[in-house]
């Protein structure tokens, strides 16, 4: 196996990039999630429950969404950050057949005792716009 | 008097004053019914294609950790109620569902959540969870209701802390109901 990515706290820069990550949401994602996750609220698995709470279809969960951002985040910063932090509102749901894109731009890059840390801004979008925009603290090795 | 609804889901019913008196209040100390399994992490990591080597690869994680951890993303997971028990009635550890309000449905808005350490393959989690925050009635795009603030507390079976949460959901009837 190749050695992962590993990016180091030393390297970063404040307004840096993150690669975009996509991911497709066909029906058997959600239906996926719900045994992933544990949770049967019926929104997750029952179009019609879903559309009669006001929603147009079944939705991805919190926890799919969290994982989601956390993917996001690592792919850029490589399996040796520790995630310290994610704050995230859902705005609006993420539905079956659905694409998501998630972009980041590191925000801020700062120490706090004897961690290194930095703020990543992460935004979830579909093609309806800017669906889940999320924060998230991770904490980086040093060179 | 508050009375609880079984299906879809378990919610309490009652009043807006009802839910008022439940404010700072916590709810039942939950032992997690689901251990941290690697099979549990590789479904979730299906879930999300998350190739991070930390939930996949023994022997870097082994180095990096100390072993295969589990995603954070999975830290409620653990926590959920199994839809049928031998002996146990089917209920959420979550204090949010057991609030007295009017709202038929509900939908989670939004998490914080700050991480202390780690879960490893093996470890049971156990969560309290304690009512912050209700909102005045809210009409929105979905409904008319009441926003709910808990925190939770999440801690290993060695009473280690893992993660403290925060979550907002919103409890409502829709527009036609």
């Amino acid at each position: 196996m190749t050695e992962p990515t590993r990016k180091f706290w030393d390297d970063v820069t404040e307004g840096e990039a993150l690669p975009q990550v996509r991911m497709q949401v066909p029906y058997a994602k959600v239906i996926l999630n719900a045994a992933a996750t544990n949770d049967y609220f019926p929104g997750h698995h029952d179009p019609e429950y879903a559309r009669a709470q006001g929603p147009r279809n079944i939705y991805l969960n919190t926890m799919a969404i969290e994982g989601f951002i956390d993917r996001v985040a690592t792919n850029w910063a490589g399996p040796h950050a520790f995630l310290r932090k994610r704050q995230m509102q859902m705005r609006a749901s993420i539905y079956a057949e659905d694409t998501m894109c998630g972009d980041g731009v590191v925000r801020r890059r700062y120490q706090e005792g004897a961690r290194n840390l930095v703020d990543i801004e992460i935004k979830i979008a579909t093609d309806e716009g800017v669906r889940v925009p999320a924060m998230v603290t991770l904490e980086l090795p040093r060179r | 008097m508050a009375n609880v609804a079984q299906a879809p889901f378990p919610l309490t019913f009652g009043t807006y004053q009802d839910a008022l008196k439940l404010v700072g209040q916590a709810g039942q100390k939950t032992v997690a019914e689901f251990s941290v399994t690697h099979e549990a992490i590789k479904v979730y990591c299906a879930l999300v294609e998350d190739p991070n080597p930390s939930y996949w690869d023994e022997d870097f994680a082994r180095r990096q950790w100390g072993g295969i951890v589990a995603p954070p993303g999975l830290l409620l997971s653990w926590c959920m109620a199994l839809e049928w028990h031998p002996h146990k009635p089917r209920s959420h550890y979550i204090m949010a569902l057991r609030v007295p309000l009017p709202g038929d449905t509900l939908i989670n808005v939004a998490t914080s959540t700050e991480f202390d350490r780690h879960l490893y393959l093996g470890d049971r989690v156990s969560v309290q969870d304690r009512l912050v925050q209700i909102s005045e009635e809210k009409d929105t795009r979905l409904g008319i209701g009441h926003f709910l603030t808990t925190e939770a507390e999440f801690v290993n079976q060695n009473g280690q802390r893992v993660a403290v949460q925060t979550n907002q959901l919103f409890r409502y009837r829709t527009h036609e109901a």
